[in-house]
């Protein structure tokens, strides 16, 4: 019963934790007009 | 221009090279950078982008348009312009595999100085799916 519990407990937290390794990791411009 | 995008969330390095006209901005280690405010934040200080690319790691996701995009994090993603490489993406849409892709979000349209208005929203045309 106590497992059950926790069990759905993490199937709706699931949803809203971070996505696992998602992310910018780098950006680059090319620009002009800069002094 | 470079405390400019220094002052931006998310930022933690910025390195501008005046001899290449480029300028690199490593996000801090949560990655959570928004492009469009450092392309905007550029502009306002003077300086047009010719190109913005990047690279990101997240989950492709289905748009409500029928297209795909990619999801770097739970509330942030880039609509995906269709190409050779990015077609390979369509079957992990809506799946929890993550992709790693280099790509370009941003182009200076042809012999316009600074775009009028609004700049559009950032589409990601793939040039590399990473491993």
């Amino acid at each position: 019963m106590k497992i059950g519990k926790w069990l759905l407990l993490a199937a709706l937290a699931a949803p809203l934790a971070p996505i696992a390794q998602a992310q910018i990791k780098h950006v680059e411009m090319r620009v002009e007009g800069m002094t | 221009m470079e405390q400019s995008l220094q002052r931006q969330s998310g930022v933690q390095k910025v390195v501008v090279s005046l001899r290449d006209g480029s300028v690199e901005i490593t996000p801090k280690d949560d990655g959570s950078i928004d492009p469009a405010q450092l392309l905007k934040a550029t502009y306002d200080s003077g300086v047009s982008v010719v190109e913005m690319d990047f690279t990101a790691t997240g989950r492709i996701v289905k748009t409500a348009s029928g297209g795909i995009a990619l999801q770097v994090e739970p509330n942030r993603s880039f609509d995906i312009a269709p190409n050779d490489l990015s077609r390979p993406l369509d079957a992990l849409a809506d799946t929890a595999t993550t992709v790693s892709v280099r790509g370009q979000l941003y182009t200076k349209a042809a012999g316009k100085k600074k775009p009028k208005g609004p700049l559009p929203p950032l589409k990601i045309t793939i040039l590399e799916v990473q491993k």
